[in-house]
């Protein structure tokens, strides 16, 4: 560890905790997915970085989307972002998820994936090299850090637009929202 | 095999063209009305592997190509040939403006769900379908987004364009 640190931990030691341990979903959404398990394995081995896999979203705190996202990715992409618990970090992966990509003017792919859920890093690039993750990991470091990955309270205080953006591109939704929607008679999901 | 599979089919059926393409591949163009008979003659020549139903949307002859492309697992068509080598491909061309055609589940039932696939992107409706029901989209398209006069870049303005993004000005 790194001694300079050492004022850090003292001073917020979750932060730290939750900067270093990344748990990552393992979510398949598109061709990125094929980068992941070098990545997760011992090529790369993306532990050094403290990133590790896991099954469920309710274990996970960071979310990777891996490649383009079609309007039935997006609503399992909603309904696991919903399911982490906070703090939560998003990082969109490859070209696609930030403009559509190749798939920009194609009838069926999400283009902004931004306007459905937070997203607090992009990764550009189509594939993006295993090594351009790390720098994205390490990135996002210093934006924990400086408190500038705050996608999640971004999510919680828009919700309402951000709900509102999801039932534009999916129809009617589904599930409970996840917070209470002032004016809105729908009770939150606790479950 | 006594006659080559060109001659052979030329000689049963009327108005059909067959083209050969090197020593592997045939192209097979037949009017409507006989297609299914051409399959279920081609799936007793020993062709028993629909790998794929495809269609092409000829818009400047106003018609839709519904392509059908026929291996052989089981058994070798062909004397000296290697199983699997061969492929047929058999075409036939439906009128764009009264998109209708048999199904052909009956010859080969795994052709079930292409056909849902090209009903849904194509809209071209299979008479006598077991199960004609939506299995791709999400999304009502007016036009069948398939189709060449279906204009993505126009409906990704309409529909994705237009949702906004999320900023601190609608709080």
């Amino acid at each position: 560890m790194d001694r300079n640190q050492l004022a850090k931990w003292f001073r917020q030691p979750s932060k730290m905790a939750n900067k270093y341990s990344l748990h990552a979903i393992y979510f398949c959404t598109g061709c990125g997915i094929i980068e992941i398990p070098p990545v997760i394995t011992a090529r790369w081995d993306a532990e050094r970085f403290g990133v590790i896999p896991v099954a469920t979203p309710r274990q996970a705190n960071l979310f990777l989307i891996t490649g383009y996202v079609s309007v039935k990715t997006l609503k399992a992409i909603v309904r696991t972002y919903e399911q982490m618990y906070e703090p939560k970090y998003t990082v969109g992966f490859g070209s696609c998820p930030v403009n559509g990509g190749m798939y920009w003017d194609s009838y069926h792919t999400i283009k902004h994936l931004d306007k459905y859920i937070p997203i607090d890093g992009w990764i550009a690039g189509c594939m993006p090299r295993p090594e351009a993750i790390f720098i994205a990991v390490t990135h996002l470091w210093t934006l924990i850090d400086k408190g500038m990955a705050n996608g999640y309270e971004k999510y919680r205080k828009h919700y309402r637009s951000y709900r509102r953006n999801q039932e534009m591109a999916l129809g009617k939704l589904d599930w409970p929202p996840l917070y209470q929607i002032a004016g809105s008679s729908q009770e939150p999901d606790h479950g | 095999m006594d006659k080559p599979l060109k001659q052979e089919l030329e000689s049963i059926f009327k108005d059909i063209q067959v083209t050969e393409h090197g020593h592997a591949r045939l192209t097979i163009v037949a009017g409507p009305p006989q297609v299914l008979t051409v399959l279920g003659f081609l799936k007793d020549k020993g062709f028993d592997h629909l790998a794929l139903l495809s269609a092409v949307d000829r818009i400047e002859n106003q018609e839709f190509e519904l392509v059908y492309v026929l291996t052989s697992y089981l058994q070798d068509p062909r004397a000296g040939a290697v199983k699997g080598e061969m492929v047929l491909i058999v075409k036939t061309a439906i009128p764009r403006d009264n998109p209708l055609f048999n199904t052909a589940t009956g010859v080969f039932p795994n052709v079930e769900p292409y056909e849902r696939e090209i009903h849904e992107l194509f809209g071209i409706h299979f008479e006598n379908h077991p199960r004609l029901t939506p299995l791709f989209l999400e999304r009502e398209y007016s036009i069948p987004p398939f189709r060449k006069d279906f204009d993505t870049r126009r409906y990704v303005e309409d529909v994705f364009d237009a949702i906004p993004f999320v900023g601190d000005e609608d709080q």
